[in-house]
């Protein structure tokens, strides 16, 4: 569900649109797929992905 | 202050962890009788009969001849009896469905080796030797194997056992053959054992001093005696043998005559109450033959309390959950802190570090009081420094220690102008955030019975020391010692034993005394008397040190016609709540096993002198009151704890309270008005669930506001932004109302989202922020 979800940008009134995000945590990067506006770049990252898979990562790397 | 490396060596040679237990120095074979046991007790004879095997050499002979000295050294002996070990062994070699031996399918080695004597001792060192594929010559004097052996048991039995166990393995037995000239044999062989019996031939090597070291390693290079011509009893005899196969092996490789060090001993101390526990069951009669059956064997074994050092892992959460005991906890804290890898892998203990409650039991239970709680915080100090620890295992107790000492929530005050000596209220930051009434009712108390006593609402610091920020909490000390000078250098009344604690342990030169010992001197009028009934007081850990604390409560309770009824651990062995060292972000599944172990060590309601103790046992369901609810007749036993943005309004409340109350002060502190912030209780529960305060939701949504930047969906109109607080990234959904906003939901994550790399230059950073 979260996949098809249509998100508008406040600022840019545009609709959101899959595009590659960079994250960084305890001095590691890396990126994923990640709705964003292709107007300002305003990105959007839905709850499922937060406690799912970004979790995963959080607790890998403070176990590394 | 304790040094890492001095404790880091207690570990290594004080623990009594891995010492044999009182029974096996004292067995020729110096078998493994914890694992022997172990096996017999879950009915596993066949494993059991391997392990014995593989000790023994020969079991069939060697369970026949053992004289058993351990059962003389086993605690139980005063305890309904020593275990019946040679029982047992016989036991094992009765049940087992498979006695034969282990094929080795090993090369052959070039070495050649000589036995001189084929008597039990120099068959066992021939089999061990033979097992390792060294080209093994027995030499006999007489027709026959077996020697001594001939005189102690049917030849048959003794023959069958030596057959079996050597039925894979390949040696020369030269019969008849008597050796009277050591130098030939050493021309033809690498290394030789003589085990020619008790009047045997010694070649002139034995000596006093030879006798006094097993295994026998003479002056002559590769030249090894042993058995009965050394006084050996016959077990002991083959033990001989095998020994001295284990030194020739050695011998061989590295030329080295000597040996590992015989096993002298053990310093093995083990906690009475274990075998108190036994209740003395006395041993078990052979019902047939003078053997056990498979069933009496088994509960023979049931009878040994395997003897281990191992009271920490016993009383310590922490370690019986992670199954790991001092030696290895220091291991792996070692290479944590050491990382062998420039990139830092395999930092297995970094949580481990994270999860110590910091109550100090380990060393209180300890023989050897070793303190591996001050190791762990030690060492979560050099990982702190080291930038090593993950911030957001502590973050999130740094802030509210922030906002505890903020001018929103700290606050001194003077009564009239003492300012020398007198007393000082310390409640701490936890007691008002529980409940402001705790902290004012307390206060009034005080003020009645001694006018000259100041108030101090600030944290301890124990966040700082139980995140490894040790910088911070000298800072915070340094400002405690700073006010506690400035007002005459009062005696400190605490409420809270943590952070009395604290004090004594970095500011030792400030007197201090527990509240409800002044409320048991002055002999405060409780609002509550005669709630009849039976409790049991849960001591927090840290009034461990203040026996005359702990009594206060206890007194206070009676006195309102409380029953008290104790707790398997209490007094100076209470055990953490699991609020010390702030863990349930580094590991709130152990937080949750540990809170779900502590409300079911009593069945009786719990009287706590902690207000953490209370507010989480209440989370957790149990029926508990602080000893200050019942003095002021406030709480039942089913009153919810505040949400944690519950506990900051508290704070501030009570601080706004005493200031208008003490201080004529008007306008609240830090008057910028919050915008009013709604949600389902739903909501509330989730954002206190994961740690997130209402502060936080209004200043994302603030940024969010104000920068313009959110998205929303136009299903439902809601919004949804995120923005930085702390390190901490937190997304929130909303929607704007007349007068404020409304929270649909809200969720955090660690990662940082890394704006300036991800647009590719189209948006600069600021334009995202």
């Amino acid at each position: 569900m979260e996949e098809n979800r249509k998100m508008i940008c406040s600022k840019c009134n545009v609709a959101l649109e899959p595009a590659r995000a960079y994250f960084s945590y305890l001095n590691h990067s890396f990126h994923t797929d990640v709705l964003r506006c292709p107007e300002c770049g305003q990105p959007f990252i839905p709850e499922e992905l937060v406690k799912d898979r970004m979790a995963k990562v959080e607790m890998s790397l403070e176990d590394k | 202050m304790e040094n890492i490396e001095r404790l880091k060596d207690r570990i290594k040679t004080c623990c009594l962890e891995k010492e044999d237990p009182y029974c096996v120095p004292s067995c020729p074979f110096n078998l493994d009788v914890r694992e022997f046991i172990s096996r017999l007790q879950r009915g596993s004879f066949n494993l059991a009969y391997r392990l014995y095997s593989n000790a023994v050499g020969f079991p069939f002979i060697v369970s026949e001849l053992c004289g058993a000295p351990c059962e003389a050294e086993c605690v139980r002996r005063n305890a309904g009896g020593a275990v019946a070990l040679n029982l047992l062994e016989r036991a094992c070699v009765d049940y087992s469905s498979n006695t034969n031996p282990n094929s080795y399918n090993l090369p052959a080695k070039d070495n050649k080796i000589a036995i001189i004597g084929a008597g039990i001792s120099g068959l066992a060192c021939a089999l061990r030797l033979a097992n390792k594929k060294y080209s093994v010559s027995i030499y006999e004097r007489s027709s026959q194997i077996g020697g001594r052996l001939w005189s102690l048991m049917p030849s048959e039995f003794f023959l069958r056992d030596i057959e079996r166990q050597f039925m894979y393995e390949k040696y020369d037995l030269c019969l008849n053959t008597e050796i009277t000239d050591l130098d030939e044999i050493l021309e033809n062989f690498d290394a030789c054992y003589v085990a020619t019996g008790q009047y045997g031939d010694s070649f002139r090597l034995l000596s006093a001093d030879t006798v006094s070291k097993v295994p026998l390693a003479s002056n002559t290079n590769g030249v090894f005696l042993g058995g009965s011509l050394c006084g050996a009893g016959p077990a002991e005899a083959a033990a001989h043998g095998l020994k001295a196969a284990g030194i020739i092996d050695a011998y061989v490789k590295t030329g080295n005559m000597k040996g590992p060090q015989p096993v002298s001993g053990t310093k093995i101390k083990i906690d009475s109450s274990v075998l108190e526990k036994t209740g003395g069951k006395g041993v078990v009669v052979p019902s047939f033959n003078g053997r056990y059956t498979k069933d009496e064997a088994t509960e023979e074994a049931k009878r040994c309390i395997k003897c281990r050092c191992d009271s920490c892992a016993k009383h310590c959460g922490l370690m019986e959950y992670f199954g790991k005991m001092p030696k290895r906890i220091e291991e792996e804290v070692h290479v944590t802190i050491n990382p062998g890898t420039l990139d830092g892998n395999g930092t297995v203990a970094t949580r481990f570090i994270s999860t110590c409650n910091q109550c100090g039991l380990c060393k209180e239970v300890c023989p050897e009081e070793i303190d591996v709680g001050m190791f762990l915080r030690l060492s979560h100090n050099m990982m702190r420094d080291k930038n090593a620890m993950p911030w957001a295992f502590h973050e999130f107790w740094l802030r509210d220690l922030e906002h505890a000492n903020s001018e929103e929530s700290s606050f001194c005050y003077i009564p009239g102008d003492h300012t020398s000596g007198g007393f000082l209220f310390f409640p701490g930051c936890q007691l008002g955030a529980s409940d402001p009434a705790y902290v004012i009712n307390s206060y009034r108390f005080l003020l009645g019975e001694m006018p000259n006593t100041s108030l101090l609402l600030m944290c301890c610091g124990a966040p700082a020391v139980w995140s490894g920020d040790h910088k911070l909490y000298d800072d915070i000390c340094r400002k405690i010692t700073e006010k506690w000078t400035e007002l005459g250098s009062p005696v400190v009344v605490f409420a809270c034993s943590s952070c009395r604690k604290f004090f004594e342990e970095s500011m030792p030169y400030i007197k201090s005394v527990s509240l409800y010992e002044i409320m048991l001197q002055h002999g405060i009028e409780c609002d509550e008397v005669c709630e009849a009934g039976e409790v049991s007081v849960f001591d927090p850990c840290s009034a461990r040190g203040y026996p005359e604390s702990r009594e206060a409560v206890r007194s206070l309770l009676r006195k309102t016609g409380y029953e008290v009824r104790p707790l398997p651990y209490e007094g100076r062995t209470a055990q953490c709540c699991s609020w010390g060292g702030q863990i349930s972000i580094a590991n709130p599944k152990y937080t949750e096993w540990l809170i779900n172990k502590r409300i079911h060590d009593g069945d009786l309601p719990y009287i706590v002198h902690c207000s953490n103790c209370r507010d989480i046992f209440a989370a957790a369901g149990k029926p508990v009151r602080h000893i200050l609810d019942v003095i002021f007749g406030k709480k039942g036993w089913n009153n919810k704890p505040p949400t944690l943005s519950g506990r900051r309004r508290n704070r501030e409340k009570l601080r706004m309270y005493l200031a208008q109350e003490f201080c004529d002060e008007k306008e609240p502190h830090g008057g910028e008005e919050k915008k009013k912030l709604t949600m389902s209780w739903a909501v509330e529960e989730k954002l206190d669930r994961e740690k997130i305060l209402e502060d936080d939701v209004i200043d994302v949504i603030n940024h969010c506001e104000s920068s313009g930047r959110s998205v929303f969906d136009p299903l439902t109109g809601h919004r949804f932004g995120y923005h930085m607080t702390g390190h901490m990234t937190c997304w929130v959904e909303y929607t704007k109302e007349a007068d404020g906003y409304r929270l649909f939901n809200a969720y955090a994550h660690r990662m940082k989202i890394e704006l300036e790399e991800v647009w590719n230059g189209r948006k600069q950073k600021n334009d995202m922020q």
